[in-house]
Parts: C-alpha cells; structure tokens; sequence
C-alpha cells in the first residue's frame, strides 16, 4: 500500500487533509515569507495515532513537522514540501493536575495559558510567558524552548518542563525526565526542550506549576531616550533587584501598542516596565529602592498600576506590540537576537545606525532584563528590492548581536529563517555534533528537516 | 593507577584521544562517581581551574570546569552575588564541573530552582577528541542544540566539560530560619504541602523525618520579621528562630549529617513517595526542597531496599554501581552513540 | 501578508479585501476566539486561514469551490476583531467576499430554495408572521418525526406560542422634559418571535425622556441579506431605510445584528451614489444602551429583590459595535448584581441564519455558551440581541432576556423573576 493508503486507514476523512484548500492554510506558521505545501495534513486525537503516524512516515520515508498554533516566528513550523503535518491542535487535554506535587500533565496541543487558568484555583501558575500565550501550544514551546518576560528570574520552558513522553523519528516512545523537580541520571528531557522538532515528538508533557506571587508592583516609566532607560535597567541591577520583569519599548513601538490597543501609554522616546513580584512586605521594600532609582533616573513620567486592571493594561501594549507593528507597516520582520545587558545601549545604537543606513524604520520591544532585543524591521514588500534590503538589514543585526558575545535567538528559535546563520555563531565541531546527534536519533533525517542545521556544517573559523 | 591532570584544554583532547578508557574527576568529593573503574585512566581536572569571565551585571560568569565550588562563590560574594542553585559539597572542595556531571543542588535550591535551571553554557570534549559548545553566555538563548543540559547528571557519559557558564543572582542582603517540630511525620507532610502551595518565596523548606521543619527566608531586613511571623502564624507555632543561621545551611550543604554513614545517596523524593521512603531502612537524612529530594545516609541494606522498591537514587560514596536505574535505553545509547562512539568515557 | 490578487479587477470590493489581506501578518492572535476554530480545531476554520483562502480565492489559485465550505462555516462574530492586534478589518473582507462571490458561486436546487426562501420571508414580517404561526402550531405534531437537519434546526428555535404585536402609535411620546426624537428600528423576526422586545424598548426610552418616532415606511435592516451576499436585495432594504430615516437624529436599534447591520450600508453601497447618506446614516445608528447612557440614563427603581443577572455579550455588539460597557453599567446603575460567564468572547452559534445552516457547529457553540452562563450561579441571563436570545433559550434553562425587557419590568416595579416564571 501506498503512504497515503495507509493514512487513510489510520484516519478518517475529517481528520487526514489532502485537499488544496484544507492544505493551502497549513503552508505558513506566523512567518508569512516561507510557504511550503504538505502532501498531507492529520489530525491525531491520541498519542498512539501520533506514534503510528511517525512510524508510517518512517517505513516510508516520508518528512514530518508536527505543528501546534503555527505561532513560530522563525519558521520553525513551516512544512516540508511533499511531506506530512501532524497538526496537534486536537490533543488539547489536561491530562491531570496535581497541586499537591505542583505539576500538570498535558497533551501537547494544549494552549499554554490554559495551564494557568486550569491551575489557577490552586493558587499555582505555569510561569512561561511568550507574548503568544494565548495561542501557542506546550507542544510548541516545548520544541523551541519558549521564552517571554520573565526568564532572568523563572527561567524558560526548558525549565518547567519536568518529564516528557516522547515518540522518536524512528517511532520509538520514551519517557524522559519524571515528575519531580530532581532527577538522577542524564537531563534528557531538558536536552530535549528546544530542539526545534528535529528529533521527535513530544506526545505528553509534565509541567512544573509555581505559586501565583502574592504582590506585585508594576511600573511604567517614560524616558527621552532609548538609553537613558537602558541605564535605568543597568541601575536596577547593579541595585541587587531581580525584577520578574524589564521590559522596553521604543516611539515606534509604543504607538503601534497604542494604536492596537489603546493602552494609554505616555508619548516617549522609551517606556520601560518594571515588575516586582513576591510576597508583599518583600515588595514594599524592593519598591521603595526602586521608586528611589527611578526618581532619580531622569523618567519624565512615571506611573505605577493601582489594581490588577491597571497592571493588565500595561502588559497589554507590550504584549500585542508585536502584531500591532502590522498596523504601521504592511510588512516586517520580527528579529530575536540577544547581547549581553551590558551591551544593549551599545547594541541599540548600532540598530539605529543600521536603520538609517538601510533606510528602513526599525521599531525596537525588548526585554531588557536577559539583553533579549526584538529589532522589528519595517518594509513594503511591494516596493522592489525592499524586502532583500529588510532581510539584509535584519541579518546585520543578528551578526551584531553574535559579535557582541550574545546569541542569534533568545526564544523564537532557528527555524528556517536563522539557520544560514548558525555557521556564525557556532563552530564547524558544535555544528557537526548537533548533526550527528540527529543522525543518531533520525538516520533518514525526517523530523522537521531543513530546520535549524544549515546544509554544509562549514562553520565558524 | 595512571593518571593525567591537564592545564589546558589542549590537554584534554589529547588524553581523550590518548586513552580509551576515562574517568573525569574534579574535587573527589562524589569517589563513587569519580574513583577509576578496571581499566580505566582518572582524568584529573583541578588542574583545570579559574574564571575566565565575570561580569557581577550581566548575572553571569565562565569558568574552566575544574575550577572549586568555593573560589567561585568567594567571588560572587564581593558582588552581593550567589549561586541560587547552592551546589553541596563546596566546602569540601566540589568543582562546577563535578556538581553538573551529578546533577546536585543543595537546600536554597527552593527559592529558584537546582543546577540544571542556572546552567548557560558549556564547552566539552567529546568521545573524540573534539571541542564542542552548547548554549551561551547570556540568560537567554535558544540557538542551536542545548548541551550544555546534556551535561546535567550524565556523569561525564557525553563528553568531558571544560569551561562553563551560570547564571547568577544578587544575595538575599539578611536571612532567618525557623526551626518547628512537628508531633509527627504526617503532620509534617501536611504543613509541607500547605506551605509549597503559598508564595511565601522560601529559600529552603527541609524536612528532616520525622517531624522537623527547617525553614530559611531571605530578602530585606525590614521585611524579614514580619515575613517570619506570618509564617509563624501559619505554622501554628512559635519554634525556634536562628538570627545567625549560615553555618548551619553552610553545614547541611556540606552534608555532614551524612558523615557516619558508610554511602550516600541522593534520592529523587516528593510529598506522595515520602511516606514509604520512611518505611525504609535508610540512615540519617533530609528531605530538600519542600520534600522535593532526599540526601540519605544508609548501608548495603538501605540501598537493597532503594533498588527492590524501583526507586532511583544516585550514590555519592560508598557504592560500586552509582546510578539506579540506568537511562532509558534507546534515547541514551543513540546520543552516546553520536557524542561517544567509542565508550571512552562512564556510562558506556 | 503579501499578495497578488489583481485589485484593478474587482473594484472597489477589491480594495476593501486586499487591504484587510494585507494587515493580516499570520501572528494567531484570532484562533482562540474563533467559534469554529475553538470547536474544529483546523486551521481551515479559522480566520486566520479564512483569510488565507480568500487570498488565494482571489488570487486564483484555489477554486471558489473548494473554499466555501469553510468559509461559508464563518459566522462572521467578527470575535476576531477584537483580538486582532493588527487591526484587520475581518467583518468587512468576508462580507464584501460574501457580496463579491455571491453570484460566481454554485448552490444546489434544493439549497438554492431555501435559501432564497429565507430571505424572501425572514426580513418581511408580513411574510415571516404566518409561516411562524404555521410552524408554531405543526411543532407538536412533526417533533418526534425523523425530520431532516435544515427543517429540524429552525422548528426547534421557534417558540411554543407566537404572541401578537400590538399596533404602535406614530409617535411615542417622552416622559416629562424631552431630550431626544429618535427613529426606532423595529426589525424582522424580533417583530414576530417576540414583540415585548419593541415593547419595552420603546417603555424604556419613554422614561427616559425620548420620544420615538415609528415611520412607517422603514424595511428590515438587510443585514441577513448582505451577510447571505443577496447585495441586491440587501441594497433594496437599505435603501427604503435611508430614505425613511433620513429626518430623524438618532437611529435606535435594539437587535446588535441589526445596529451593526446599518453601519455597514457604506460597504454595501461602496462606490455608489447612495454612499455618502449610507456614511450619514451609519453615524447615526446606536444601540439603545448607547443612547440611554449618551443621554443621561434615568435608573428605575431598584428590583424589589436582589437579583444575579448574567450579561451575554452579543457578537454584533461587542465586537462589531464594540459595545460592552453600556449595557453593563445601565444594569449596574439599575441595582442588578451583573455576573461575567467564561469566554464572553465567543459567540453562541446564533449568528443571524447560521444555527440554520450550520446546525451541529450551532449547537455545540450553543451548549458551551449555556454551560459557561449557568456557571456564573446567575438566575437570569440578560442579553442584546434576538438571535441570541433565541439560541441560548434552547440550550439552558434560566430565563432568557433582553436588556430592555429586563429594564422595563424594572421600571413597571414588577420583580422580574415571578414574571419570566410565569
């Protein structure tokens, strides 16, 4: 029997996709430059239609993305031409949640803040906070080690995730990890947590959930320049403060926040936001030290959220910023790179250099606390040349952020988008290692191939 | 017993590709991980020692793996900084590298999370002979496989490390520990599942069976008393306030209420397991982490019952075969496969 | 996103899609807000894939066709819209989709009868009254037949008894000083499945000082039409309430399909003479919440005992009219306890014809949305809009209704619990 045949067995018609129009929607994740068109598209509802979908894949040597939301903005989802998506929207289940242990265990189309809310009467949190938590799934964040805002304090998703039950690209299923917060033994599922899909498919997720903070005390400051909050960031650290969050956003940011969703924000160069998060006495305190700072910061309007509504809508700009730049431009490309904190002003100076350079506006969300830069680089793809020029100027930026001794991606991962870049950032030994790890684990090279690993492994220096 | 101690990374290839069988040691401070086995050549790396880069505000420093536990925290410490993951065993002379290769936090580990939660970045040496990185020297990074988690608890099975980079964190400025006995070990295990449940940001909840409860906050000196008489208030009780309390964390991190016992062990614990691991014969012992795991004392016996009960554990001292139960086999063997082809190094 | 559809080709309809087209940039942000998304959990039945489609549609290099299906199972909420960060006009690139593909697109006989039946009886009180009353009275007798899914659907949405509207005066006279002279729309099946709805709209305007002119010569607003593509029977419609509206300061609607309904007559008409009065009008539609709180709202006494009312926000109203306060602080202010059910944001599968046409999506929305009331502990549900109305009743067992019936019996000092038991 033929590839498809044998789907067909494993899947009813609703749920295996072969026609155009049921395919042509699953050609692009959230980064509309890259479409490829799937031969197939399944719907799985158990784990074990999963296994058996990667063990057909394997038998017959067909490639396979699996795909939650399709949020990726690095292409991270994006198909293999010819080949298969295993969409896991469907598996969307909260298989249990134990607040005695603190955990979840969820099937991986499980939209990340419904973690939270499921857990919420607790009085527990999932902590992982991607601007896409609305949207994406665990599944996805798994593969791409999803960040947000909180990382400098919380971590990422790499460490929340406590075990994972996991289908191989051979069709194998292993467990990796457990349900407690130590292990004994080699940190398998951590490895596994951002590999971008390259090497499996989690089927089952345990997540470790966090007491929901007592206090917080959330605050909006407006500067005159992008450096002079960047300071202010600098201050806050040096002052021994661990924020769960820091985060900036520049003019262009900033309206696009406003125009989206009327957050009322000040007219500013920069605005940063500054959240303290912990028991309440402890928040009194870092408050004091903090308005202190602030006040002395050389902030031309500062204001700090009342209630629990107050704080929303400051995080509410921030958080549609990214979707929100649509409205300045008809298209952009969201870049991820990450410098060193010391280096942001330096860093940011250099983007604004850049963007004169190339004659393209670029609009800047960052977070500030772990030196995560989110350069926005506005263009019109229907003007000639201009999108090259955009591509150019964005990879520009990446180089920037590598000299400066960061990284090409805090959290959006590599994808397709980043991977010509790898061989900058890493060395020929580093690329080779990653490449037969993934030939150990997927000799045919089916599970999300043309990801992540650029195809010669020439590598740096 | 042949052995090498290299100075440099350079060094460290060579011996790889030199000897066919290794076995890396740091401080000694775990001999049943790092004592050769038959055949085996001990690879030394306290010669392997130093930080290379620190920079107090970025909240991040590199330094060669060798490099002891305590010179690090002596340098952070000028900065108002901590390593929150608080590896055991500093004071006895552990290396970064030895306590990755483990997989060990020690009791402030509540507050945010154990080594595998503050590890950046690592360069190793893989079964070949090749320098490989993974991860980074910054707090956030998504590029490329993550080795640098490999590395946690593998016991040296992918590679052996040479430099690597952590996350750090400003220094609670005061802290306190209230020390409460509770009647018995089921009231114990109640006050520690109502107390894991609150953002009360702990910096350790231990328990040691049957009923005491060793509690430490840190943070602001302003907001300590009340903090710690919420928690009284909660509790129940008054106990008994520790006003100097850093000797005593610095002892149990040191684990020298294990000092008697013939082996150690670390034992994945958590609320629901406590009551039968307490049916054990097993040693003087702490539960970290809000029961989270044990670090047990024990003999042959205790250790019998670990393995007939199928609970994991990993032995420190005293035991041939450290590891219960060996790592899921497919997924393991086939990264060892592509890392370490010829099984120069543990775990083969 | 970038595309190639051929804007010069299509006119000003043209435009309109290829703008909305171009402000989508894929981040998602739509999906959990999608009624059929949340239910099908496929990428082809969410607008972010709707949009997707249409582009390709457009673009030609998908078949009409092979879209429809999915498009055809939008119910048009405009939820995403509101949760749309990049504003992408959604409500107006499937309604001119709707409009444009219309007559290019192949119904079956069958399909095409009832269709076309809908809606040459639905906005035509006249038409609708007695086929209701013939459906009414056949309800007990065909309900246990196996009937088939487009007969069964509408006879259970019926009520059991279809009351009778009472002549209205040609003007209602204000309650003391006069602060405004309204038009009232007075809508289709809302005039034949439960006239108390004008009723009371027109009870509680009064005490409020409005006086409210009832001209004769106003149609059913055609969004039934518009929304169905029939742009030339929507267009007809309209066109008889530009003129009849064309005097009055205010048009009040109390159906939130309707109110939305007006406002699009600009895209109806886009490129047309009529274009600028349908701007003109559209300006002055509002919802009757809006108007009362524009106005100064006069609260009537408080219920004779506390009362826990849950608000269901009714699509066309919060997000296509992104109208949601209004009505919440008029109940407020009139010493209701108002309670918020779970995913406010979804629609209740009502969506003017759809329960009709997509009866399974229908129900499953329509069960979710009871469940997520009834969670609240509310012992009524309030709502601004008949087909929801309709929809909800079906599925729970609270009473159901409308914010201004609610406010009248308010204002007639009657405890609104003993009145909608008995």
């Amino acid at each position: 029997m033929g590839f498809l045949e044998e789907l067909r067995a494993l899947f009813p018609p609703g749920r295996l996709l072969t026609k155009e129009a049921e395919l042509a929607p699953y050609e692009s994740d959230a980064l509309t430059a890259y479409r490829k068109r799937p031969l197939a598209v399944v719907l799985p509802q158990r784990k074990e239609e999963v296994v058996e979908a990667v063990r057909l894949c394997h038998r017959h040597g067909v490639p396979f993305v699996a795909r939650g939301s399709g949020t990726s903005l690095s292409g991270g989802s994006l198909p293999v031409e010819g080949g298969l998506v295993i969409a896991l929207n469907r598996m969307n289940r909260i298989l249990r949640l134990d607040p005695k242990a603190r955990i979840a265990v969820v099937e991986p189309g499980v939209v990340n803040l419904e973690v939270s809310r499921a857990a919420a009467p607790y009085g527990l949190y999932y902590a992982p906070d991607p601007s896409s938590q609305p949207i994406s799934t665990i599944g996805g964040n798994v593969a791409f080690n999803s960040g947000g805002a909180h990382c400098l304090k919380y971590g990422m998703t790499a460490n929340h995730v406590l075990g994972l039950e996991v289908v191989t690209p051979e069709g194998e299923v292993v467990r990796l990890g457990g349900e407690g917060l130590e292990g004994v033994g080699p940190d398998l599922h951590g490895f596994f947590v951002g590999t971008e899909g390259l090497l499996g498919v989690a089927l089952e997720v345990t997540l470790r959930l966090l007491p929901k903070p007592e206090a917080y005390h959330t605050l909006l400051a407006a500067y005159g320049s992008l450096e002079a909050a960047g300071e202010t960031v600098s201050r806050i650290l040096r002052q021994g403060l661990l924020p769960g969050a820091i985060e900036i956003m520049d003019r262009l940011a900033i309206e696009a926040a406003e125009a989206a969703v009327k957050a009322g924000y000040p007219r500013a160069e920069a605005l940063l936001i500054v959240e303290l998060e912990g028991p309440r006495e402890e928040v009194a305190e870092e408050a004091r030290v903090l308005e202190a700072l602030i006040r002395e910061s050389g902030a031309q309007e500062v204001r700090v959220a009342r209630d629990e509504a107050e704080r929303q809508a400051i995080w509410k700009g921030r958080k549609a910023a990214f979707s929100a730049v649509g409205r300045l431009s008809p298209d952009y490309i969201v870049q991820d790179g990450v410098v060193p904190r010391s280096r942001l002003a330096e860093a940011l100076r250099e983007i604004g250099r850049l963007s004169q350079a190339y004659g393209l506006r670029v609009a800047n969300v960052f977070h500030a606390g772990d030196g995560n830069l989110h350069p926005l680089v506005l263009y019109d793809g229907k003007k000639p040349g201009e999108l090259e020029r955009a591509e150019a100027l964005a990879g520009e930026i990446l180089r920037l952020c590598i000299q400066l001794g960061g990284s090409l991606t805090g959290e959006h991962g590599i994808g397709v988008e980043k991977k010509a870049y790898m061989p900058e950032m890493f060395a020929k030994e580093d690329l080779e290692a990653m490449e037969r790890v993934k030939r150990a684990l997927d000799p045919k090279g089916l599970a999300n191939r043309g990801k992540v690993l650029p195809e010669v492994a020439h590598g740096r220096g | 017993m042949a052995g090498v101690r290299p100075e440099r990374v350079a060094e460290v290839q060579e011996a790889v590709r030199l000897h066919p069988r290794l076995r890396p040691r740091g401080g000694g401070t775990k001999p049943a991980l790092s004592t050769p086995r038959e055949g085996e050549v001990a690879l030394d790396l306290s010669g392997l020692r130093g930080i290379l880069a620190y920079e107090p505000e970025e909240f991040v420093f590199t330094a060669y793996a060798g490099t002891p536990l305590q010179e690090v925290e002596e340098a952070l410490k000028a900065h108002g900084q901590y390593l929150p993951f608080h590896p055991p065993l500093a004071g006895r002379g552990a290396t970064l590298g030895g306590t990755v290769a483990a997989g060990l936090s020690g009791p402030l580990r509540a507050r945010y999370g154990g080594v595998r939660d503050f590890l950046l970045g690592v360069r190793f040496v893989d079964g070949e002979g090749r320098l490989v990185r993974g991860g980074g020297q910054v707090v956030k990074n998504a590029a490329g496989f993550p080795f640098h988690r490999l590395m946690v608890g593998a016991l040296g099975a992918f590679g052996v490390m040479v430099e690597l980079s952590f996350k750090v964190f400003p220094r609670p400025q005061a802290t306190r520990t209230l020390r409460v006995e509770m009647e018995s070990l089921e009231a114990a295990l109640e006050a520690l599942e109502r107390l894991r449940l609150l953002p009360l940001d702990l910096l350790a909840l231990d328990l040691v069976p049957p009923g005491r409860l060793e509690i430490r906050l840190g943070g602001f000196p302003e907001s300590l008393r009340s903090r710690l008489e919420r928690l009284q208030a909660l509790l129940g009780r008054e106990g008994e306030v520790l006003e100097e309390d850093e000797a005593h964390w610095e002892a149990v991190r040191d684990l020298a209420f294990l000092e008697e016992s013939p082996i150690w062990a670390k034992v994945p614990a958590g609320l629901a397991l406590i009551p039968r691991l307490e049916g054990l014969p097993l040693g003087p012992r702490r539960y970290l982490d809000g029961g989270e795991v044990l670090y047990a004392g024990l003999d042959g016996e205790g250790l019998e019952a670990l393995r007939r009960e199928g609970l994991p554990y990993l032995v420190l001292k005293g035991a041939e075969d450290p590891l219960f139960p060996p790592p899921p086999a497919p997924f393991f063997h086939r990264l060892k496969e592509a890392l370490d082809p010829r099984s120069r190094f543990p775990l083969g | 996103m970038q595309h190639r559809i051929p804007v010069e080709t299509l006119g000003k309809e043209g435009e309109v899609m290829a703008h909305a087209i171009e402000a989508c940039v894929h981040c998602g942000f739509c999906l959990p807000t999608c009624p059929t998304y949340v239910v099908l959990q496929e990428e082809m039945d969410s607008p972010r894939g709707r949009i997707f489609l249409m582009k390709e549609v457009l673009e030609g290099n998908l078949p009409l066709e092979e879209a429809l299906p999915y498009l055809d199972r939008c119910l048009a909420c405009q939820a995403c819209v509101t949760a749309c960060p990049s504003g992408v006009p959604y409500g107006e690139l499937i309604a001119a989709f709707r409009l444009h593909t219309e007559e290019k697109r192949h119904r079956y006989p069958l399909e095409r009868a009832f269709r076309l039946a809908l809606l040459r009886t639905l906005p035509h009180p006249e038409r609708f009254r007695p086929l209701a009353a013939l459906g009414v009275g056949l309800k007990p007798l065909l309900k246990p037949l196996p009937l088939p899914k487009a007969l069964r659907a509408p006879l259970e949405l019926l009520p059991e008894r279809l009351p009778k509207e009472a002549p209205y005066p040609e003007v209602y006279p204000a309650k003391g000083e006069r602060k405004a002279r309204v038009g009232l729309l007075l809508g289709c099946a809302q005039r034949v499945l439960r006239p108390s709805i004008n009723e009371a709209t027109l009870r509680v305007l009064q005490e409020n000082g409005v006086e409210v002119v009832l001209l004769r010569e106003q149609a059913c607003c055609g969004a039934l039409n518009l929304h169905a593509g029939d742009k030339e029977g929507a267009r007809a419609l309209a066109r008889q309430n530009l003129k009849a509206f064309r005097e009055v300061e205010y048009v009040v609607t109390n159906a939130a399909g309707c109110g939305s309904g007006m406002k699009e007559y600009p895209l109806l008409f886009l490129g047309e003479p009529e274009e600028e009065e349908a701007r003109r009008l559209a300006a002055k539609v509002k919802d009757l919440t809006v108007i009362l709180e524009a106005l100064g709202f006069t609260p009537p006494p408080p219920p004779p005992r506390p009362l826990r009312v849950a608000y269901h926000d009714a699509c066309h109203l919060a997000h296509a009219q992104g109208v949601r306060e209004a009505p919440r602080r008029l109940l407020k202010a009139a010493g209701v306890e108002v309670l918020e059910p779970k995913e406010w944001e979804l629609c209740c599968g009502s969506a003017g014809t759809y329960n009709l046409f997509q009866p399974e999506i229908a129900a499953a929305l329509g069960q979710r949305k009871a469940a997520n009331l009834k969670a609240t502990g509310a012992e009524l549900v309030v709502t601004g809009n008949i087909g929801c109305l309709t929809q909800i009743q079906a599925h729970l067992d609270l009473p159901v209704l409308h914010t201004a019936e609610l406010l009248a019996l308010l204002y007639a000092g009657k405890d609104p619990l003993l009145e909608t038991l008995a």
